[in-house]
C-alpha cells in the first residue's frame, strides 16, 4: 500500500517529517545538552530525563518506529469526530520514551507485544496532509 | 514521630452531606452544592456563621464557583478557596481543610466538592505540544491498556475483571446517593457494549454531576462547641504525591497508589490489614484489582482472588468501595473524593443502613487524578 506522499505536508511538523522514500517517517527529537539523551518531541520545554531547559539543544531526526508495548481497539469515539474502530498502542520509540500511536491495521490479529513497528505516512482526507501511523516493521499491513 | 494531623487536639469530620450523583441535567450547580453543604451543617449541628473557611473542589464549573454558591448561605466573610486537581479535586479540598484545622488557622472548615459535567478541557491539551495520537490524554485508553496487560500477564479472563463492576453496582444499588441504583449480573456486565479494549461500558464510570460536603473541626472545637463526639470521625493521616518515573512499563499508576497509600498508613501508624473499609479510584474495573494489591489489603497478585473469595464485599475482610465506587456511585470529579469521606464517615458511625460493614473501625479514602497525582486519607472512629 505504499504511496509516495512527497509534496504533502505533515499534520504535526514538530513531530515527524517524510523520509526520502516518500512513505516512511522520521521522528524529530532533541538531544539534551546536559544528559545527552533524546527527548520527544523536539520542542518540549524541558528534558524528560534530567529537567534541563534544553536551550540550544541539537535537533535529531531518526527513523520513526519502535517496539510495541501494548495495544487495544477503541470501539467508541472517545473524542468528537474520531473514527472507530481504531487501534491505539503504546510504543517505545526511543530508550525511555513511550508514546501512544495509532496502528494502521484492520484488526489486532497481526499484532504482538514486543514486535518492531515502523512509522509511515498516511494521507488525510483533502489530499494535502499526512498523518503518522504505525505498521509492523516486517511489512506494511493493509 | 510527630504526626501533624494530631495537632490542635486532632482533626475530625463532624458533619457530612450529599446531593445524589446523577446524569447531567439542567440543575444549577449552586443547588447541588448548597444541598450538600446544608445537609453537612445540619449533620454536624453547626450554623453557617460558625464556619471559618471553605475549600471548594471542582473541575468544570468555572472561575470563582465557591463564592457564587456560598453567598446564598449568608455573606459571613469566611475565606473561600477553590481547588482543582482533576479526579482528586475534592480529596485535595478535604486535605486543605485538614491542614488548616491541624495548624490552628481555623477550627471549623468546610470542604465541599461540586461539579457539573463540563467540556472536559484539560491542561494537557493546552501545553503546546503535538502528540502522535489524539487520544494520548484520554484516560479510558490508558486504563484499557492497563487492563489488557493485566489480563495477559495474570492469565486472567475478562470475567475476573468484570466481577469488580458486579460488586460495585451491587453496592451502589443500596446507596441512595449513587448514580446507578440497579444491581448487575456478570452476564450483563460482560454483554454491555465494548468501550476500549476489553472494558465494557458497565466497567467504566459514568459521566455525571453532584455534590458532597464535609465539616472538618479541631478536637478543641469539638469540645468547645459541644458537638456529638460519638458521631465525629477522626482523620488519622493525609498523604499526597505525584508521579515518578515508572519502574517498568505500565507501572506508574500502581507505583503512585502504593507510595501514597503506604505514606498514609505509616502516618496513621497501622498496617493495611487493619483497614476495614477502602474507597478507591475504580473509574475502570481493572484499577480496583491492581490498587487493592498496591494499598496492601491483599497480597501482590491476589486482587482478583480477594474479590472472588468475597473478601472485598461488605461483610468481608475489607469492604472495598462499599459506596459503589466510581463505577456504581458515580464520578462527578469535584465531589468524588469528598463522597468517599462521607461514605467512610457514615460507615464508621454505623449509619450506613443495609450496606453497613459491621464493626468498621478504620477506613482509607484513596484517589488519583489526571497527571498523575494521588492522595490518601485514613480515618477512624474517634475511639479507635
Amino acid at each position: 500500500m505504499t504511496t509516495d506522499l512527497r509534496g504533502f505536508r505533515p499534520q504535526h511538523p514538530t513531530l515527524y517529517q517524510l523520509a526520502p522514500d516518500g512513505e516512511s517517517l522520521e521522528f524529530l527529537f532533541a538531544q539534551c545538552p546536559a544528559c545527552q539523551k533524546l527527548v520527544f518531541p523536539a520542542d518540549v520545554p524541558g528534558c524528560s530525563h534530567c529537567g534541563d531547559p534544553l536551550h540550544g539543544a541539537r535537533k535529531v531526526a531518526r527513523p520513526g518506529g519502535g517496539k510495541l508495548l501494548e495495544y487495544v481497539t477503541l470501539h467508541v469515539p472517545l473524542l468528537p469526530g474520531m473514527e472507530v474502530p481504531r487501534i491505539a498502542a503504546d510504543i517505545l520509540i526511543e530508550e525511555g520514551l513511550i508514546e501512544e500511536g495509532v496502528i494502521a491495521a484492520a484488526d489486532e490479529s497481526a499484532l504482538r507485544v514486543g514486535m518492531a513497528l515502523r512509522a509511515v505516512a498516511v494521507a488525510l482526507p483533502g489530499g494535502e496532509t499526512f498523518a503518522c501511523r504505525f505498521v509492523p516493521a516486517a511489512g506494511a499491513v493493509e | 514521630m510527630n504526626n501533624w494531623i494530631d495537632d490542635n487536639d486532632g482533626v475530625y469530620v463532624a458533619g457530612i452531606g450529599m446531593h445524589a450523583y446523577q446524569f447531567p441535567s439542567e440543575t444549577p450547580y449552586t443547588h447541588l452544592g448548597l444541598t450538600a453543604v446544608r445537609a453537612a451543617l445540619a449533620d454536624a449541628g453547626l450554623a453557617w456563621p460558625q464556619v471559618g473557611s471553605a475549600y471548594v473542589g471542582t473541575t468544570s464549573i468555572g472561575m470563582a464557583a465557591g463564592r457564587v454558591m456560598l453567598r446564598h448561605l449568608g455573606s459571613s466573610g469566611l475565606a473561600v478557596t477553590q481547588v482543582e486537581n482533576a479526579s482528586a479535586s475534592g480529596s485535595f479540598a478535604f486535605r486543605q481543610a485538614c491542614v488548616e484545622v491541624a495548624r490552628g488557622v481555623s477550627d471549623v472548615v468546610l470542604a465541599v466538592g461540586v461539579d457539573k459535567h463540563g467540556d472536559a478541557r484539560r491542561a494537557a491539551d493546552k501545553e503546546g505540544l503535538a502528540r502522535l495520537s489524539e487520544t494520548a490524554n484520554v484516560p479510558a485508553v490508558k486504563f484499557a491498556m492497563m487492563a489488557r496487560t493485566y489480563l495477559r500477564e495474570r492469565g486472567a479472563d475478562a470475567a475476573s475483571m468484570a466481577q469488580v463492576a458486579v460488586k460495585n453496582h451491587g453496592n451502589a444499588s443500596r446507596n441512595p446517593f449513587a448514580q446507578f441504583r440497579k444491581p448487575r449480573t456478570l452476564e450483563q456486565v460482560l454483554a454491555s457494549p465494548l468501550v476500549a479494549g476489553d472494558l465494557t461500558v458497565q466497567q467504566c464510570c459514568p459521566r455525571g454531576e453532584g455534590a458532597a460536603a464535609a465539616i472538618v473541626v479541631s478536637g478543641r472545637a469539638l469540645r468547645r462547641l459541644g458537638l456529638d463526639a460519638a458521631r465525629c470521625v477522626r482523620v488519622r493521616a493525609s498523604a499526597a504525591c505525584s508521579e515518578t518515573p515508572e519502574t517498568s512499563y505500565g507501572a506508574a499508576a500502581v507505583d503512585l497508589v502504593r507510595a501514597s497509600a503506604h505514606a498514609a498508613l505509616a502516618q496513621a501508624g497501622i498496617p493495611a490489614q487493619r483497614l476495614d473499609l477502602l474507597e478507591l479510584h475504580d473509574a475502570f474495573s481493572v484499577e480496583e484489582l491492581l490498587y487493592s494489591e498496591a494499598v496492601g489489603v491483599c497480597e501482590p497478585g491476589e486482587g482478583a482472588a480477594f474479590l472472588l473469595r468475597g473478601d472485598s464485599q461488605i461483610g468481608g475482610r475489607c469492604a472495598i468501595n462499599a459506596s459503589g465506587g466510581l463505577i456504581g456511585m458515580g464520578h462527578p470529579l469535584g465531589p468524588t473524593g469528598i463522597g468517599q469521606i462521607a461514605e467512610i464517615t457514615r460507615q464508621l458511625r454505623g449509619e450506613a443502613g443495609d450496606r453497613q460493614h459491621a464493626g468498621a473501625s478504620w477506613g482509607m479514602a484513596h484517589m488519583i487524578g489526571l497527571g498523575s497525582v494521588a492522595i490518601a486519607h485514613v480515618l477512624s472512629r474517634a475511639t479507635a
